[in-house]
């Protein structure tokens, strides 16, 4: 009558054996761990993600290791799982990498909702890690934290630059179309109140579920009503979508606003030049002069994988990694330490100086890139910027 | 005895994965997977078991209650918040139950699918319409106290599943599933049953749903509805058998265990090697882990 349980103890036994044993082996390199959304809808974002974990491991093991306190070098080695795209996985795969795999450091996941999920874990074993692919005024409150978001993407300050950016541009009416997923619609809610501070009318205001196929009937809309912006919230997958059908119905506005994606080399591809004029997420550009690590991680990652690195995922991993990187050459390994060393540090990026005030980067401005010519150039804020916004002619 | 044996069952099995590892956060988490599906599997069963109505929209109570625990947490005692939990999708069932349980065959799964996509994108709009882009939970008790709460599920749905199968409820039910129209003929007061069942099978998961939001720490509807939940609940009955109450529970540790197995051994791989795992599963073990048993015990 026992069989299946004592089956199942000798099933988790062994699984816990065959862990333990992996651990062991591995006992020198540095272990960092992360769990990224190899399925799932955020799939498509995960590469401009996971490609610069790669590129770090490859340039810091080629360089002699991870650097600790005192100049010793360690090897570093990933421990990585597929969340499937869903939060709750994400939980549980960071308590494992915590507890049985026991892991040195770790790597962020894709997303906002992942970090989100993942802010009390790492609150309740006092793990510190930097944040990369995720912005939410929700963390500030989570204090003090252990995680840091490296992106200057959050919502609230978007809202007012976009504002700014569309009116510097002459831009008098606009059309919302957002994802239902928790970013897209943090943004809208302070982009919002900020367009109609600046004065620009909302003539369409749209959500969409995040696994929508098929847009047209939002999109016709649009099209009737012709505003000068049109602002579409995405996430990468819809980003493809929008995109897609927009050129299709042939959507004329001078400004067209694809939130996440864009930045995507994949998406520049698949679009050609009718990807010319759009507008999207970043803060950083392989173009800029300003930032000289840039242009070499930009040619580093070209290099490497055959594709240009996205501008605002890939380079905020890339970020978060010289930040995990110089902390730890400052504190080593024991968390509080690193969590201190993170907290109240001034660390060299591709995007220039990084420090954090609670939760986030201070110092790296907001901004807005456009393609242009197939490249992606920084085209706000003006401080900042590579090229000069161009209302978009066609597709 | 066969009463007996099915609690023993989910004890034993809880104690054996947790107890070895006491207080290890990794073990506490397969164990709270474990009981959480051993619960979903069995309220499952006692609709679509008993009456052979397969509903693959049970993800519909699980974010249900999910989406009233997250609301209510921080205001109220955690026990009332399961309370609430509890009714809710209960309440839910008996409003959709009597257009529902109308449909048949094919239709009703396909129907009990789209009711909960439905709800799952109706709650997203209201959450967009609040202002709310996911919600974190501050006030989740401690993952130990949520293990104990989800086997205290796992332990009543188990006894809940029991009871209807050796119920006059329960045969009644049993009648539908064999014949609708020759049960209503004698008499059986089908619908009457059947929304009870629904019922029935409602409550439980949404207490689930509101243990794995509180496990998450974090509520997004998206994740709160996943069809997901749905399919594996149903995957599970097939793995360990529909015809006792122990098929559920044998399918739950079977089923969440190997996944456990694979996804942390094969990363890259383990969709895969758990895809062509249930093939093998279907084409050869048609009966589950529970008629496996009963034929090696020689009571088939």
């Amino acid at each position: 009558m026992k069989r299946p349980n004592s089956l199942a103890g000798l099933a988790l036994t062994a699984l816990m054996t065959l862990a333990s044993t992996g651990a062991e082996l591995a006992a020198d390199p540095i272990r960092i761990g992360y769990s990224i959304a190899r399925t799932g809808i955020f799939a498509a974002a995960a590469p401009s993600q996971e490609n610069p974990y790669l590129l770090w491991q490859d340039q810091v093991n080629a360089s002699g290791g991870l650097e600790l306190p005192g100049g010793e070098k360690r090897p570093v080695e990933f421990v990585s799982y597929d969340d499937q795209s869903n939060p709750a996985n994400t939980v549980r795969i960071y308590e494992r990498l915590i507890t049985q795999d026991k892991v040195d450091l770790l790597a962020a996941p894709w997303g906002t909702p992942m970090h989100l999920a993942l802010a009390p874990v790492l609150q309740r074993y006092k793990f510190p890690m930097v944040g990369n692919t995720a912005a939410s005024v929700q963390l500030r409150k989570v204090a003090p934290g252990y995680i840091w978001f490296t992106t200057s993407a959050i919502p609230d300050s978007m809202g007012t630059e976009m504002a700014a950016m569309l009116k510097a541009n002459g831009m008098t009416s606009v059309a919302v179309l957002a994802n239902e997923l928790p970013y897209a619609q943090e943004f809208r809610s302070f982009l919002l109140p900020a367009l109609k501070e600046a004065g620009i009318e909302v003539l369409v205001d749209q959500s969409y579920p995040p696994d929508a196929k098929d847009m047209t009937s939002m999109l016709v809309e649009v099209k009737g009503k012709a505003p000068d912006a049109v602002l579409a919230l995405t996430y990468p997958a819809d980003a493809f979508l929008f995109t897609g059908q927009a050129r299709e119905l042939g959507i004329a506005a001078p400004f067209v606003l694809s939130l996440i994606g864009p930045t995507i080399d994949a998406y520049r591809k698949a679009f050609g030049p009718g990807a010319n004029g759009i507008v999207s997420s970043a803060h950083w550009s392989g173009q800029a002069d300003a930032w000289p690590r840039g242009k070499a991680f930009f040619d580093a990652y070209v290099a490497k994988f055959g594709e240009e690195p996205d501008a605002l995922d890939s380079a905020v991993t890339w970020m978060s990694m010289e930040i995990l990187q110089q902390a730890v050459a400052k504190a080593g390994l024991d968390r509080e330490k690193l969590r201190e060393a993170i907290s109240t540090g001034t660390f060299e990026t591709i995007n220039g100086e990084v420090t954090f005030e609670g939760v986030q980067n201070t110092r790296t401005p907001t901004g807005f890139v456009q393609i242009q010519d197939g490249k992606i150039e920084l085209v706000w804020p003006p401080a900042i910027a590579t090229a000069e916004f161009a209302p978009k002619q066609g597709w | 005895m066969s009463a007996l044996w099915p609690l023993a069952g989910i004890a034993l099995a809880l104690l054996g994965v947790a107890a070895p590892f006491g207080g290890n956060a990794y073990a506490t988490g397969i164990a709270f997977q474990v009981a959480m599906w051993i619960a979903l599997a069995q309220s499952w069963s006692m609709l679509s078991a008993t009456t052979g109505y397969i509903s693959l929209g049970h993800a519909v109570f699980y974010g249900i209650g999910g989406y009233v625990a997250v609301l209510m947490v921080d205001a109220a005692p955690f026990p009332a918040v399961m309370l609430v939990a509890a009714l809710a999708p209960a309440v839910f069932a008996a409003v959709v139950g009597l257009p529902v349980l109308r449909v048949r065959g094919p239709y009703f799964v396909i129907l009990t699918y789209g009711l909960a996509e439905l709800v799952r994108h109706v709650v997203m709009r209201i959450e967009s319409a609040l202002g709310s882009f996911g919600r974190m939970i501050f006030s989740a008790p401690s993952p130990d106290a949520l293990l104990w709460w989800m086997v205290g599920l796992a332990v009543a749905a188990t006894l809940g599943a029991w009871a209807v199968r050796h119920s006059r409820f329960g045969a009644g039910l049993a009648a539908i599933r064999e014949d609708e129209i020759a049960a209503e003929t004698l008499g059986v007061p089908t619908a009457r049953l059947k929304l009870l069942a629904l019922i029935a099978s409602a409550t439980i998961p949404g207490a689930v749903g509101a243990l794995a939001m509180m496990r998450t720490g974090y509520f997004e509807p998206g994740q709160a509805f996943d069809p997901v939940v749905s399919f594996t609940i149903v995957t599970m009955a097939l793995v360990g058998g529909t015809d006792s109450v122990r098929g559920p529970i044998l399918g739950a540790i079977g089923f969440a265990l190997l996944s456990e197995a694979l996804w942390s051994n094969f990363p890259q791989l383990y969709m895969i090697v758990l895809g062509a795992a249930l093939i093998g599963f279907v084409l050869f073990v048609p009966q589950g882990l529970s008629g496996v048993l009963d034929r090696k015990g020689g009571r088939a």
